[in-house]
């Protein structure tokens, strides 16, 4: 058992620095957007080393159906560089705050033609061995409903209903009991008083605590009758 | 007894043909295709594929569909449970009014959902294939557990 975890620990301390040195760079997984409107596209990453000066970002472009992708946006050495040249000309405009990890790009006054798949690149010398990220932009006309959105919606709710309903019912049950309960107590109370007020005239006055041991004592006998 | 036994009998039953009618994707067969309310299964060379179900489905047509038989299952079901329940603390003579309002609620959406479905799928498609087995059941879940709950609903407790 001993050599086992000897052995497991010196495996993981060989694969670890190696781990370690990999950059991961997250993006979305697809993302809807109507034609003509904006979008941001945003790309952050994971790296084991600090933010360094020569933090570089890469965005390409691959339309959908072609091999091809191209670059058409590019941030290094603190200047970013976006497409001047081809069809994101004046469209995409870096966004991102790479100091802070992002490095996002915004693409405006999107169009049919803009479905495709963006990647992201980045690196962080000396953190360079990585996986680029993808992200699939869907372009619509009208925005569809997703998947399931209405079945949780109408199950939701009519679940909800029902939950609501017996709550309401089982509170109005507790309250009214209550108050039926303290309603009876205090015609009780009222009763008792005016007993012991005509005894006090004719007879000498009782002693106080004797009529109040005996009120009491009928009103417990009272709650207990109700509690049946 | 007797009667109690053939109640929970006939609940059950309404159950279980509103589970096979929600979870098996044949309210519409062809020759090659067994479709609805989740998936499509196509028959392709000897094999069978489970697919998306088209597009040109209308989905929030499709998506109440799915959530009514859903909740058809759910209401039902809480309302075996509720009748037994009933059973041992209703006081003498009362009906089993809660268990009635959850099967006439169980009655209720599988009719909505079978109704929608009807009307609003494979409307153009009449020669070319015919309702499956669930699409069936689903029509008799609705009798049964319209059935089950006026009975729920005139019984009362010896």
């Amino acid at each position: 058992m001993l050599r086992v975890l000897a052995l497991a620990s010196v495996v993981l301390l060989g694969i670890a620095p190696q781990a370690s040195q990999a950059i991961t760079v997250y993006t979305s997984w697809e993302r809807h957007a109507l034609v003509g409107s904006d979008i941001r596209l945003s790309c952050t990453f994971f790296s084991w080393r600090s933010i360094s000066e020569d933090v570089s970002f890469t965005w390409r472009y691959r339309p959908d159906g072609s091999k091809d992708s191209i670059s058409i946006a590019h941030f290094a050495g603190g200047e970013a560089y976006t497409d001047n040249k081809g069809v994101f000309k004046d469209r995409v405009e870096f966004v991102g705050n790479p100091k802070r990890r992002d490095g996002s790009i915004l693409i405006k006054n999107l169009d049919f033609s803009d479905n495709g798949t963006f990647t992201c690149d980045a690196k962080n010398p000396p953190d360079i061995v990585g996986r680029p990220s993808s992200v699939r932009l869907l372009v619509f006309e009208n925005l569809p409903i997703q998947a399931g959105v209405i079945t949780g919606a109408i199950i939701g709710v009519v679940l909800g209903l029902l939950v609501l309903i017996v709550v309401i019912y089982y509170l109005m049950r507790f309250l009214v009991a209550r108050r039926v309960f303290s309603l009876s107590v205090s015609k009780h109370g009222k009763k008792k008083k005016e007993g012991s007020q005509q005894r006090q005239g004719p007879a000498p006055p009782a002693d106080p605590s004797k009529v109040k041991a005996a009120a009491s004592e009928k009103k417990k006998q009272e709650s207990r009758k109700d509690k049946k | 007894m007797l009667v109690l036994v053939a109640l929970s009998v006939l609940h059950l039953a309404a159950i279980i043909l509103l589970l096979v009618a929600t979870i098996d994707n044949a309210w519409w067969v062809t020759s090659t295709t067994s479709t609805d309310v989740w998936g499509r299964w196509m028959l392709t060379g000897n094999k069978w594929n489970l697919t998306d179900l088209p597009a040109s489905y209308p989905p929030d047509y499709l998506q109440a569909v799915q959530a009514t038989t859903v909740l058809a299952c759910i209401f039902s079901i809480i309302g075996l449970f509720v009748f037994i329940a009933q059973l041992f603390t209703l006081p003498k003579g009362n009906r089993f009014t809660v268990s009635g309002v959850f099967q006439v609620l169980a009655s209720l959406f599988i009719m909505i959902a079978a109704s929608i479905y009807t009307d609003r799928f494979h409307a153009n498609e009449r020669s070319i294939g015919n309702y499956g087995h669930s699409f069936i059941l689903a029509w008799i879940a609705f009798g049964l557990t319209f059935i089950s709950s006026i009975v729920y609903f005139v019984l009362r407790k010896k």
